[in-house]
């Protein structure tokens, strides 16, 4: 098995569109290199698997958020970069205040009173 | 379209493996950065990869054919697991797509006839005005009731009477009343057939006389030239014709070429002005004329017409209109009801007429006279209920025959189960092979389709030059089949597929048998058996109907005899002329060798009907018909004479007016007296004196079923000669009568080239023809039974030879504790008399209370006769005894040792 860490969260149903999205937001990006930017961004608490991004990435370019094409690697080698389409950028805005609005209702739910602000 | 798919789908595949490569390839290069030896590294790479595979499926599923492809894959394995099973599989296909087959043809004549509007602009606004009374009284034969006088067709039960048809004086009235309801009344009268000579070719067509309005109001615009016109009405309009389409192209080539030409009808000139658009028939789908007149056209062509026009007690013209819009038909009824019933009160003679005046209605005729549907439509009621029952059997043939298969694919099925193929995937996949076999039934179904409309359009026809339905596989149709297929394969998959995955694993595995009971299979046999013997009740009395009609003594001798009619007045020929011209005929036909001797009357017996009012010594004979017959017509039609002479070459004009009479009007009239020399009055729409010279036996008069009329044969030649239209000349022959037909044609145009041979037949045809209905039930109803039997014993074989492979073991036990083969036969043969048994218990009284359905078609029998039952019990058991013998034998030569060891 995979070395799996104990504190390594499990992500929620279609959380992981909303992180791939996110993730190209700034700029096209590969499969692999995608993954490796959600694991170190989450501080290696999320750990993407190969076997859910792929089938992620071809869900989200059928539905039209993003497109794919082959271009040069930064090594020099033909990978498959994904970017992200206008209808994708409406898509992470509305899943994005959709996941603040849910993280704060939990944060309220689970820390009654903290949240004053 | 297709391989575009494939294409694509191929460069999607070659992307995902390069794709992954590549991310391969990555997670090496960075564990190697780590510090990871590169072939560990590789290692680790591929194993935080997982299972390629399995991500490739979850990726391909997302590409949204894997659905089709599942679908191709199981109909593939569907067609694979048909063709192991070859001879089952192909009788499953056969017997479900003679059902389909069968069924298709005869919906679509249903569609035809039934369903199919008439092809016109906005149907459902057209109204046809009729009328309803109740039940006419008759005293002595005569109707109490103010027709005294029809034309064209009357309906009469005991819920009253039903006609289409007024008087031509109730028309103009009427007309006014409807203005402010409909947009434009108008009349038609078809008036049979005519002579119409075009360039010296004769032919009869038959004829409708419409009104100006006719093709303006039913919004049919010509396809060359002009319709007939409001214009045509006036007195003095010229004399023009409208053909329809196919007249047109048959008598001049086109539709275009006809416009314009001289034609004569009874030998009177026209003009064809125009031509109808292809698809229109008139307003009856039955009637199709070739030849459309102005009304106004009947007072030269008819010299009735006239008398016809002012009786107001004489019944013949149809009408029809258009809703106007917003207008129902309850108002159009209630606009004008009042106006007829006003009308109609003062032409009542007596209170018994004044008591029961016919009340008028208006219906929807967007669908066209129902001529055709009154004729065919419970006939074809009655053989689409039959194509359903031989369905039905076919379908539990499919249901056995895929229960059977699933029991033993059993451990296939657990296998895949336990293995964790989804249920529903599974089930899906068994419905996929029934519907593989319920597509290729449909496919080969409609094959038979197509022949079985060839074959029951010839059936229906029956040599009737005027048959003018037309069915045949339109859109609506094929839906249909198609759905029937579809819910067949459906409905007897599902039930197999689902019992089959709701497995017990371990013993299904161990291919233990746990005795799923065969109560469903059981079921599904004695459910054949009650339908099977629902056909053959059906087929027995309808077999007898045949039988009786066809041994109904006839009286005279049909054998040899051609028949083919001249109307030589219809033609032009100068009516002082014509007695000689038929006398002249009869002679040359009589020297034309092959011919024994010819005679002729005005119309063949079988379809005779002229009934005048005649007293027989001062006292009414009614209800007697009137035959005007030429010499020698008892010899020639061989029909005894009792007593006297019968009509030869001296009853002559001028002679002593001579008359033979029918052994029935004999006795009925003339009881205890000699006949000979007593005298009949004909008081109809002549006067005369006529002397009994002879009595001749009864010969079958008018059709076959129904009591046989007395009968007054005249001389044609001592009746006033405006009496004489047609005459059916008979001709004796020795061999085949239908050989001598280019002779007589020969003959009669030597004589005259206007005077048209027509309905050329030979007597035997003829009576067939009057049995027609009969003969393509019982015929079709045998047929069905049979394909039926054939069907549910290949079923009853199937089950039995199931039901024994499973008993094996026990009656190898049975068998190895002493029981003798005999034993074991009849163990077997009477499980199968049981299901039979109990199939026709319950097949006997739904027999008996739907038998009352086929009543009217059936004749000399009842719908209850216990000789039919008795055949179909006894067709039954035998039936069941021969589909059952099979699998007895083999289970009676089971040998125990085998048996015992083999599990």
């Amino acid at each position: 098995m995979s070395p799996k860490s104990p504190s390594r969260v499990d992500l929620f149903r279609g959380t992981l569109d909303l992180l791939i999205l996110r993730t190209l937001l700034p700029g096209p990006s590969h499969g692999h290199a995608i993954a490796r930017h959600i694991q170190r961004t989450s501080e290696d608490l999320l750990q993407i698997e190969t076997g859910s991004l792929y089938p992620a990435l071809y869900r989200l370019e059928a539905a039209g958020w993003v497109t794919a094409s082959w271009e040069k690697s930064e090594k020099g080698k033909r990978a498959r970069y994904y970017r992200l389409t206008a209808l994708g950028r409406k898509q992470l805005a509305s899943e994005h205040s959709k996941w603040e609005a849910f993280a704060r209702a939990m944060r309220l739910l689970l820390n009654p009173g903290s949240d004053k602000a | 379209m297709k391989l575009g798919m494939w294409l694509r789908r191929r460069q999607k595949e070659r992307d995902l493996r390069e794709e992954l490569e590549f991310h391969l390839s990555e997670e090496a290069d960075a564990r190697e950065a780590a510090g990871l030896p590169p072939d560990e590294a590789r290692a680790a790479a591929r194993r935080e990869l997982g299972n390629v595979t399995l991500l490739q499926e979850d990726t391909r599923a997302l590409w949204t054919w894997t659905l089709l492809e599942q679908f191709a894959q199981d109909a593939r394995y569907a067609l694979r697991m048909l063709a192991r099973n070859r001879t089952v599989s192909a009788f499953a296909v056969l017997s479900l797509a003679m059902g389909i087959g069968a069924g298709t043809a005869i919906y679509s004549f249903m569609d035809a006839i039934l369903l199919r509007e008439l092809p016109i602009a906005d149907p459902a606004s057209l109204v046809e005005i009729s009328w309803r009374a109740k039940p006419i009284e008759r005293t002595n034969g005569q109707r109490q009731f103010v027709l005294h006088g029809i034309d064209g067709r009357m309906d009469e039960d005991e819920s009253g009477a039903h006609a289409r048809i007024f008087p031509f004086a109730a028309v103009e009235p009427l007309r006014q009343a409807a203005a402010p309801v409909l947009s434009g009344l108008f009349t038609y009268f078809p008036s049979g057939r005519m002579n119409i000579l075009i360039n010296g070719d004769a032919e009869l067509a038959d004829v409708e006389y419409v009104s100006g309005g006719f093709f303006q109001g039913l919004r049919v615009s010509p396809a060359a030239g002009r319709a007939i016109e409001p214009g045509d009405d006036r007195p003095g309009a010229p004399p023009v014709v409208v053909f329809s389409h196919g007249y047109a192209e048959r008598r001049f080539g086109g539709a275009a070429k006809a416009v314009g030409q001289p034609i004569l009808v009874n030998n009177l000139p026209f003009t064809v002005a125009g031509v109808a658009p292809p698809e229109f028939f008139g307003v009856d789908p039955g009637a199709a004329p070739a030849v459309y007149l102005a009304q106004s056209m009947d007072s030269m062509l008819d010299p009735d017409a006239q008398a016809r026009s002012v009786n107001r007690n004489y019944y013949w013209i149809g009408m029809m209109g258009r809703l106007r819009p917003g207008v129902t038909r309850e108002q159009a009824e209630a606009a004008m009801a009042p106006t007829f019933a006003n009308w109609v009160a003062p032409t009542a003679g007596n209170d018994r007429e004044r008591a029961n005046l016919p009340q008028l209605r208006v219906d929807a005729a967007g669908r066209g006279l129902d001529s055709l549907r009154l004729k065919y439509a419970k006939p074809l009621y009655v053989l689409l209920a039959m194509v359903g029952l031989i369905l039905a059997i076919a379908c539990a043939n499919m249901a056995n025959l895929l229960l059977a298969r699933a029991a033993a694919r059993r451990r296939e099925i657990a296998v895949r189960l336990s293995i964790g193929a989804g249920r529903l995937r599974l089930i899906r996949q068994l419905l996929t092979e029934s519907l593989v076999l319920a597509a290729l039934s449909a496919a080969l179904g409609i094959v038979i389709a197509v022949a079985g409309i060839r074959l029951l359009t010839v059936l229906l026809a029956n040599g009737d030059p005027g048959f003018t339905l037309h069915a045949d596989l339109n859109p609506r149709v094929l839906a249909v089949a198609i759905a029937v297929s579809a819910l067949c394969g459906t409905l007897f998959g599902l039930v197999p597929a689902i019992r089959s995955t709701r497995l017990t694993l371990v013993p299904a595995l161990k291919n233990i048998d746990l005795m799923p009971r065969m109560r469903l299979q059981q079921a599904l046999v004695v459910a054949q058996v009650a339908l099977l013997s629902l056909l053959l009740v059906a087929a027995g009395l309808l077999t007898r109907t045949l039988a009786n009609l066809q041994s109904v003594p006839l009286g005279f001798n049909p054998g040899g005899v051609l028949l083919f009619q001249l109307n030589a007045p219809q033609a032009g020929y100068p009516v002082s002329g014509v007695a000689g011209f038929y006398d002249n005929l009869r002679r040359r036909f009589a020297e034309i060798p092959g011919v024994r001797a010819a005679t002729l009357s005005h119309s063949s017996l079988v379809k005779a009907g002229r009934s005048y009012s005649l007293l027989a010594d001062g006292a009414p004979a009614n209800g007697t018909r009137f035959l005007q017959t030429g010499p020698g017509f008892f010899s020639a039609m061989q029909i005894p004479i009792l007593q006297g002479r019968e009509i030869d070459e001296r009853d002559r004009a001028g002679s002593l007016p001579a008359a033979v009479i029918s052994d029935l009007f004999a006795r009925t009239y003339f009881p205890d007296r000699n006949p000979l020399g007593r005298h009949i009055q004909v008081r109809s729409r002549f006067s005369m004196d006529l002397e009994v010279v002879g009595v001749a036996a009864e010969a079958r008069y008018g059709g076959l079923k129904g009591t046989n009329p007395p009968v007054v044969y005249a001389p044609y030649a001592q009746l006033p000669t405006r009496e004489l239209q047609q005459m059916v000349f008979a001709l004796r022959t020795d061999g085949d009568p239908l050989r001598l037909v280019p002779a007589v044609r020969a003959v009669v145009h030597d004589a005259d080239a206007r005077v048209p041979v027509t309905n050329v037949v030979t007597e035997r045809d003829e009576i067939d023809r009057t049995m027609n209905q009969e003969i393509v039930l019982a015929r079709l109803c045998t047929a069905f039974a049979i394909v039926a039997l054939a069907i549910a014993c290949v079923g009853l074989y199937g089950t039995l030879a199931y039901g024994v492979a499973r008993r094996t073991r026990e009656i190898g036990i049975r068998i190895a504790l002493g029981a003798r083969r005999g034993a074991v036969v009849w163990m077997v043969l009477r499980d199968v008399c049981v299901l039979a048994a109990i199939g026709l218990a319950i097949s006997v009284p739904i027999a008996r209370g739907t038998s009352q359905f086929i009543a009217s078609f059936l004749f000399g029998t009842t719908p209850n006769d216990p000789r039919a039952i008795a055949f179909a019990a006894a067709t039954l058991f035998a039936a069941a005894l021969a589909a059952g013998y099979g699998p007895a034998r083999r289970a009676s030569r089971i040998d125990p040792t085998t048996a015992l060891r083999n599990e």
